[in-house]
């Protein structure tokens, strides 16, 4: 296996921008989804592909730099993402209780 | 290339996610028309910013990497599909694709041991468990079309509003990643990249010993050891550790991708390590606490569960143990 930090070809600077336009566009993308869907739980789906977009960033950052400390980040990313996950599924189901329906809307005003 | 091409090319791009995003009236030849255009209107936005980076950036013939092309489309067309499909299970199997689509980019990146925690975590637990509520709170489809979809996920909310704001959002994220690449220091050379290589595994003395041949155990304690790199950092030499005479390394003994993950982890974020688990354990209270079946007592039945007696009915004699069936 190839050691992190003797890459026979070093990241150059285009490589990476290009990344990091790609973990824009992820970004983006999530983040139109999370506008526009209906369904909360595609909603909670979209904020995870934030995340990932995220990730594929500090990675990026950290093989330009040749510093572990970007993956580490993702380690916490994934931390987050996991705690995040768990907590939202918990309150969908919850919430799916109390109105039969997976909409947003259904939830637009919160008093009962 | 200006910025204010840069920004043309967002807004192609937009066009082409709103078109993609719209709600779909109807399979007819214009709706597939349009559809085509979308794809690609975002696989021009796609291209044209990748030849934006390459002239911003640097040496303006640069091309992109093939396995970078593909992941990386394989990556934005299964985002855009999951974001656009009414069917909320099928959203959560192309977001798997655009998991293992970027398992692919971080090896690339030679992350590899994140390549598969990712995959391992992402797509094996917290994929499944999105799967497990979606199909708890599903209503069962009938038909294989749209219909028996429920009107939420067929019709986006401000699907134009929405893809302005994630636009705007673009062009500013791309025009700072050209412009901050370009301002960024070079990256180091690989000779810069062995010596602190070199210099990092003089933290891990049981790699180097390992290495060099020593017979040391490991368990009475790792003495310090002391390397030195030569000036080219393809050998570096070992001193001390136990080891009688100086030992000469080459770069089979640098550390692994694990390895300086690890390291970094333990010796430089301990307490943030910490605090991921904290945050991990309260999640879970918080998940538990969330999913429970929410039941009504009344005063009585309270104090019933808590095995107190009755208010008000002295006489009756005390419940036979149990509270009431959640």
């Amino acid at each position: 296996m190839t050691p992190l930090l003797a890459l026979s070809d070093p990241l150059t600077p285009v490589a990476l921008a290009h990344f990091l336009i790609t973990s824009g566009g992820l970004f983006v993308i999530g983040l139109v989804g999370f506008l526009t869907r209906r369904n909360m739980i595609v909603m909670f789906l979209c904020t995870e592909l934030m995340f990932q977009a995220a990730a594929l960033a500090m990675i990026a950052f950290g093989a330009y730099h040749l510093d572990p400390s970007g993956q580490v980040f993702v380690i916490f990313i994934l931390t987050v993402a996991a705690a995040e996950a768990a907590l939202a599924l918990g309150l969908v189901v919850f919430l799916y209780r109390r109105r039969e329906t997976l909409s947003a809307e259904a939830w637009s005003e919160l008093h009962e | 290339m200006s910025t204010t091409m840069l920004y043309t090319i967002c807004v192609l791009g937009a066009v082409g996610l709103y078109l993609l995003v719209r709600p779909s009236r109807g399979r007819t030849n214009r709706e597939r028309g349009l559809t085509a255009a979308g794809v690609l209107l975002g696989l021009g936005a796609f291209a044209g910013l990748l030849v934006a980076a390459a002239e911003r950036v640097g040496p303006p013939e640069t091309r992109p990497e093939l396995f970078f092309t593909i992941f990386s489309l394989i990556a934005l067309a299964a985002a855009v599909r999951m974001i656009t499909h009414s069917r909320p299970v099928y959203s959560a199997l192309y977001f798997v694709l655009v998991v293992l689509a970027s398992a692919g980019l971080f090896l690339l990146l030679q992350a590899e041991f994140m390549a598969f925690a990712l995959i391992i975590v992402y797509a094996g637990a917290i994929l499944i468990t999105y799967m497990f509520v979606l199909m708890l709170a599903q209503q069962a489809p009938t038909a294989d079309d749209d219909r028996g979809q429920p009107e939420y996920d067929l019709n986006p909310r401000e699907p134009a509003a929405g893809v302005i704001v994630g636009f705007i959002v673009l062009a500013l994220l791309s025009r700072m990643a050209l412009d901050g690449t370009a301002a960024l220091d070079p990256p180091p050379t690989p000779v810069e990249a062995r010596q602190a290589a070199w210099s990092e595994l003089e933290q891990l003395p049981g790699r180097v010993l390992e290495h060099a041949g020593s017979d040391m155990r490991l368990d009475a304690g790792l003495p310090a050891v002391e390397v030195e790199p030569a000036a080219d950092g393809l050998t570096a030499v070992v001193r001390g550790g136990g080891l009688a005479e100086p030992v000469t390394l080459d770069t089979d003994a640098l550390p692994e991708n694990v390895q300086s993950v690890g390291l970094a982890l333990v010796s430089r974020f301990p307490v943030s390590l910490e605090l991921a688990g904290v945050i991990l354990l309260m999640a879970m209270f918080g998940a538990v606490i969330l999913a429970r079946r929410q039941i009504e007592l009344t005063e009585d039945e309270t104090r019933e569960a808590a095995g107190m007696r009755r208010l008000g009915h002295h006489d009756d004699p005390a419940p036979a143990g149990g509270g009431p069936d959640a």
